[in-house]
């Protein structure tokens, strides 16, 4: 019992020291290395190739790991060789990659010899480089994410312009990294640049290793490289957020609207305080453009809200860009748990922002796996706070297509309004003037299909996920197909909503994923598109389709899906249910609403 | 005064061995994982540790239990 205590308050201990932040790298290791002896849900796998000695980086990327509740186990690449070791890499089957290339040391102390080097030479290099990364790219297609540092200057520039030969070479060899990682959909850039100019360029680099060992960077360099790492990988797999809840009163205007009015509300582009709130609804406003939902959550009176949105000369944010409202004296869990289930996501997807300590204490308490986070009591932080905000939705990046979601969602809003004035459900479809496109090895879209695979919990068969390189590699090969669709109607385009990977072996066409947006369901899409799929599998020669659910936690509105379709249940246990059936039996009921077109 | 039990903690750490095994006559030729890409970490380890600078030309000769310590008297650690 004693150990036990003991354990805990060590642990207790260890989690306290890789939460702060100046934390000596001896304790830092004690700490991760205890820490890592727990069990982890997550384990991940990641490979680190550097042109430069980076060994004091492998200690912050798994404390970054663990902060995220993930446990990293790191592969080693040799000393600059980044062909070699993505060799290794992908023979101990490593998940992630982070390549870091260095400037200085693309030649012996590159940065001063630019000034006096013949620039064939510096063309010559730089051809090199991008033939080298191009092949590293190539090899490492099957990995699922590569975070490449781009290059930074070690030394300071003299020039006050900021723009002498370093810095111009220095431009366009970053801008050689981003075009040849351009045509590789896994490569996430990471802008080295920033990293030292936060951290501030005496504290980045310790000079005395980079000319003994060739290792240039401090701890608190590699620490921040670490966390951007880890925010651009969402927390290594943590979280994927899709929705902001908003508070209205001091959250997106000074002042209590209710009590201070139209007029006395501090909303301005010029004058303090209105001014950070103008601003702040200038980031939204831009999260919403991006992609991100934006609803409210306000204990106000609608009409007051409303009037704010409709009269308030300097408002920023437009009802339109609002995707639903819970404008009422309610508690805010309940709101959440509405909205959740109104917009089909997960509460794990929101982040709630508010100012009052009581609200966001009671979303804390209660949906633990909402993120939460107060708007600060000094305003002048406010910036700071909604820019850690932006990053939880953007460091991991956003596929072009999930931009204009909000659109989307609101022509879903729009088409349930409309379903009141059909006598049948079938009238209401067809007047929806419904259009699906199915697409077999679309590989312009394998960057949405594996987006889609990832954000999919509800309606998704079996809940694999699929990287981008899985996708393609799939698209390529003669025993896989993933069949995509796109759904339009009158009210406009769903985008790419739905993919089937189907795997083909002998005479069995095997389903191996089928997975759509929750925002398609209900219209008979998802039935659909199966005589297209079954009719090819027929001419590969397959006579029997099969196909397995597996029960989440989140997928059981679709524990029948099979069924539906008309196959027979052959096993079932808690965690699968199997299906097989003839080919040529395959009756998906008769959709006449919906135009199919088919795109080989 | 430096703190021996603290100095020998840190290069256990660093060194990835038992605290037990570091004594008056560990260095870098008797201790097996304590190469020179570990010796670079332990450096820095030491450093923040007993917050001192190591100057340059030491950092990368004290590579055993005894100079080390030499060297943090020096330095007043």
């Amino acid at each position: 019992m004693i150990q036990i205590i003991d354990k805990n308050s060590s642990l207790d201990e260890a989690i306290k020291s890789i939460t702060k932040t100046d934390c000596s790298l001896a304790e830092l290791t004690r700490a991760v290395e205890l820490l890592e002896g727990e069990s982890y849900s997550r384990t991940l796998r990641v490979g680190v190739s550097a042109s430069i000695t980076a060994d004091l980086f492998d200690i912050f990327l798994r404390k970054h790991g663990l902060l995220n509740g993930a446990k990293v186990n790191i592969t080693k690449g040799n000393y600059a060789d980044p062909i070699g070791d993505i060799d290794l890499f992908t023979q101990v089957g490593v998940e992630q990659i982070v390549l870091l290339p260095f400037f200085d040391n693309l030649l012996p102390s590159f940065e001063t010899q630019l000034e006096s080097v013949d620039p064939s030479i510096i063309d010559a290099k730089e051809a090199e480089m991008r033939q080298l990364y191009r092949m590293v790219f190539e090899k490492a297609r099957s990995v699922s994410a590569i975070y490449l540092g781009t290059f930074h200057r070690l030394g300071v520039p003299f020039d006050n312009s900021g723009l002498d030969t370093v810095a111009i070479v220095l431009e366009r060899f970053n801008a050689a990294l981003r075009e040849e990682a351009a045509a590789f959909a896994n490569v996430s850039l990471l802008n080295t640049e920033d990293i030292v100019r936060v951290v501030g360029h005496n504290a980045a680099f310790d000079m005395r290793f980079y000319f003994r060992s060739k290792a240039p960077y401090t701890g608190t360099y590699m620490n921040e490289l670490a966390r951007r790492i880890a925010a651009a990988a969402r927390g290594f797999g943590a979280h994927f957020y899709k929705v902001l809840a908003l508070d209205c009163d001091n959250t997106l205007w000074g002042g209590v609207i209710g009590e201070d009015l139209l007029n006395g509300i501090k909303l301005d582009a010029h004058d303090y305080p209105g001014n950070i709130f103008w601003r702040m609804q200038q980031e939204f406003a831009s999260l919403e453009r991006q992609g991100i939902l934006l609803v409210l959550v306000t204990k106000n009176n609608l009409a007051d809200v409303e009037e704010v949105f409709r009269k308030h000369q300097n408002m920023v944010l437009k009802e339109s860009q609002i995707v639903a409202m819970k404008v009422n004296w309610q508690d805010k869990p309940s709101n959440l748990r509405a909205l959740a289930k109104e917009l089909n996501l997960g509460l794990d997807s929101f982040v709630f922002l508010d100012d009052s300590s009581f609200e966001c204490e009671a979303v804390r308490q209660q949906l633990p796996m909402v993120k939460t986070v107060q708007v600060p009591a000094a305003l002048s932080d406010y910036p700071r706070v909604v820019g850690e905000i932006k990053s939880l939705f953007l460091a991991g990046g956003i596929a072009a297509d999930s931009k204009g979601k909000t659109e989307q969602y609101r022509q879903r809003a729009g088409a349930e309004y409309f379903k009141a004035q059909f006598d049948t459900q079938e009238e209401y479809l067809a007047s929806l003037k419904l259009k699906v496109e199915l697409t077999r090895n679309a590989r312009i879209s394998s960057g949405r299909i594996s987006e889609l695979s990832q954000k999919s919990n509800q309606f998704n068969l079996t809940t694999t996920r699929y990287s981008v390189a899985e996708i393609e590699n799939m698209m390529s090969s003669d025993t896989h197909a993933v069949y995509s669709l796109v759904v339009s109607d009158k009210f406009g385009n769903a985008g790419l909503t739905g993919v089937i990977v189907m795997r083909y072996e002998g005479t069995a066409a095997i389903v191996e994923n089928f997975f759509m947006s929750c925002r398609v369901i209900g219209r008979g899409v998802e039935t659909s598109i199966w005589p297209r799929v079954v009719a090819d599998a027929m001419q590969r020669g397959c006579t029997e389709l099969r196909a397995a659910y597996l029960p989440s936690a989140k997928n059981a509105q679709v524990g029948d899906f099979y069924n539906r379709l008309g196959m027979p249940m052959t096993k079932e246990s808690e965690c699968v249910q199997q299906y097989v059936m003839a080919a040529t039996d395959i009756s998906a009921p008769p959709n006449p609403w919906i135009e199919m077109t088919y795109v080989e | 005064m430096l703190n021996e039990t603290v100095l020998k903690q840190v290069m256990a750490t660093m060194l990835n061995v038992n605290a037990s095994i570091i004594n008056e006559d560990s260095s870098m030729d008797n201790v097996p994982s304590w190469d020179s890409l570990r010796h670079m970490n332990l450096v820095l380890a030491l450093e923040e540790e007993f917050k001192v600078t190591i100057p340059d030309e030491d950092a990368g000769n004290i590579t055993s239990y005894k100079l080390i310590k030499l060297v943090l008297n020096d330095l007043g650690a």
